[in-house]
């Protein structure tokens, strides 16, 4: 799955993924998300990791997110590689210094993982551990910049290492997030930074998107539009709230209340999902269309089952080799 | 508009706590930072008196401090005049911010000195008992570049690459009453004409200038 070819001169495009080269190829890209185990059972990973690898050509793993502790972002993704998947491993700059950055990504690296997300990282207080002291010694930027430079051979301090990793650098952006300019320089900072592809935000309205794609326009950057499936009108009220980013047109709650009005129990669950799933396939066509979309990124957010129905539902499975 | 350190009381059970094995207290207090936070004020001495005394406690009198008591000779001259009173008591209260505490420890070292308040941070009052956050002294100011509005005190990530995907409708994704300083900052400086300041990367900061204990000895001229 890893092939390193040596002597070219770029030193980011030494590393070879499979996200890479599918990207490269022109493929319509689908990468997944597995949530890590909310303890210490590792089985989780492979058995999440099973449920969906054959409809991904990428799993993430999530980093802590909302800062509840989960699995640590390294280990699972040393799981997913077990399991026969190629791991996305996120990083968020919440939870990190500049030593730790450096710490793990030559663990990452020494275990076979190649693909590196970063990302700013909740704020604490939206989830289980407020009272957490936050690091944010780098922000998402200068941690990217971070791990590109690790790539030319020396650490920060200009020491030299005792092996040079080399990573497929990745970011996300948020088309909804304000103001828009700004997050359209951002991504032009984080590439300038060492990104090479990007994962958004979960689009639901997709004009945002459109509008945010047109503003970078010639940036070279590949893009995966972020999916998440609603399981129901709860769950879409509760992600308007809680997740930060996050945007839910009125209009598709009322879809799936409106799926399950006059049913009850299983029967009124099975339809409110099937809805949600149907809103999920109806914007990965929408965002096929826009021009810079590469493919799309989706998250189960425990509801890992829904990843082969969406994938298999939008006529994107099998997946190429 | 006011500006200063910002204080607030501490809980009346943390107070007689620390004060347990204490009978009789001299109060300190100021007219400057510790009036305007509403925590060391005359009013506050003598809200406090009241409450320590229906807890038993005798207190002696007050070290009221006009200005402020990060005037230290202003400081060191009430305490002389009031010697006899510093002499009687047990311990101090000190309704002012930590460095006035350790101030009075340095002073009087003989005797113990405790806080009645929790210092909180650098910051302005738009209107009384409302004040919000301007400076976290990070040791390397970079308000030149922002028009003169702090990202790192006032983001709630302290961000130098902002703002993170949060930032909705010029508010912080931490809560629904915060703005996003990074907004802020980009209406700012696009009015200036000076947005380059922003799009270009900002490199890591040297957060071993933030973190104490820090000396400076500037040089005589
Ligand atoms: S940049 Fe640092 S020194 Fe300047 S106002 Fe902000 S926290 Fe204070
Ligand atoms: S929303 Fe704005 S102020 Fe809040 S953490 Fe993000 S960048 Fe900072």
């Amino acid at each position: 799955m890893i092939v390193l070819l040596v002597n070219l001169e770029e030193n980011r495009t030494l590393v070879e993924t499979r996200l890479k080269s599918l990207f490269e190829r022109g493929e319509f890209v689908v990468t997944g998300e597995v949530g890590p185990p909310h303890g210490a059972n590792h089985q989780l990973v492979i058995e999440r990791t099973r449920l969906v690898k054959d409809y991904c050509d990428a799993i993430n793993i999530t980093d802590n997110v909302r800062g509840i502790p989960t699995m640590s972002s390294m280990t699972c993704s040393y799981y997913v590689l077990e399991a026969g998947a190629e791991p996305v491993m996120q990083m968020s700059a919440r939870d990190r210094n500049r030593i730790l950055f450096e710490s793990e990504l030559y663990g990452a690296y020494a275990m076979g993982i190649r693909n590196i997300l970063f990302m700013t990282g909740d704020h604490t207080l939206l989830g289980s551990h407020p009272q957490t002291k936050m690091v944010y010694d780098l922000d998402s930027i200068q941690a990217l910049g971070l791990a590109r430079h690790l790539m030319g051979g020396t650490d920060l301090a200009g020491d030299k290492l005792e092996g040079t990793p080399n990573y497929y650098l990745g970011a996300t952006f948020n088309p909804y997030a304000d103001p828009m300019e700004m997050h359209v320089w951002r991504v032009e900072k984080k590439r300038d930074a060492g990104a090479q592809f990007f994962q958004t935000q979960a689009i639901y309205d997709t004009s945002r998107l459109e509008e945010f794609m047109k503003g970078i326009r010639g940036y070279k950057v590949k893009v995966l539009t972020g999916i998440i499936p609603l399981k129901g009108p709860k769950m879409a009220a509760f992600m308007n709230r809680q997740i930060p980013g996050i945007k839910i047109p009125e209009e598709f709650i009322e879809r799936l209340e409106k799926a399950g009005s006059g049913l009850k129990g299983a029967e009124k669950r099975s339809a409110v999902r099937g809805e949600g799933l149907q809103i999920a396939k109806e914007t990965i066509e929408a965002v096929k269309k826009i021009p810079g979309v590469n493919g799309v990124h989706i998250m189960g957010v425990g509801w890992e089952e829904s990843i082969p129905e969406i994938v298999k539902g939008t006529g994107l499975h099998p997946r190429p080799k | 508009m006011s500006y200063m350190i910002v204080m607030d009381l501490k809980s009346s059970e943390d107070i007689l706590e620390m004060l347990d094995s204490f009978e009789k207290i001299v109060l300190f207090g100021d007219s400057g930072c510790a009036q305007m936070c509403d925590v060391g004020g005359i009013l506050q001495l003598e809200d406090m008196e009241d409450f320590l005394t229906g807890y038993g406690k005798k207190v002696l009198g007050y070290i009221f401090v006009e200005g402020g008591m990060c005037d230290a000779n202003a400081l060191k001259q009430e305490i002389d005049a009031n010697m006899e009173m510093i002499e009687e008591a047990d311990a101090f209260l000190i309704q002012a911010c930590g460095v006035a505490t350790q101030a009075v420890v340095e002073l009087l070292p003989e005797k113990e000195a405790f806080p009645a308040v929790d210092s909180k941070f650098l910051g302005v009052m738009p209107e009384r008992y409302h004040h919000d956050e301007r400076c976290s002294m990070c040791g390397e100011c970079v308000l030149h570049l922002t028009g003169g509005i702090c990202p790192i005190s006032r983001c709630a990530k302290g961000l130098l690459n902002g703002p993170c995907g949060g930032s909705m409708d010029g508010m912080c994704e931490r809560d629904p009453d915060t703005e996003c300083v990074w907004q802020l900052i980009y209406d700012r400086l696009k009015k200036l004409d000076k947005l380059d300041n922003i799009k270009r990367i900002w490199e890591m900061k040297d957060w071993s200038l933030a973190r104490g204990p820090r000396s400076i000895v500037h040089e005589e001229t």
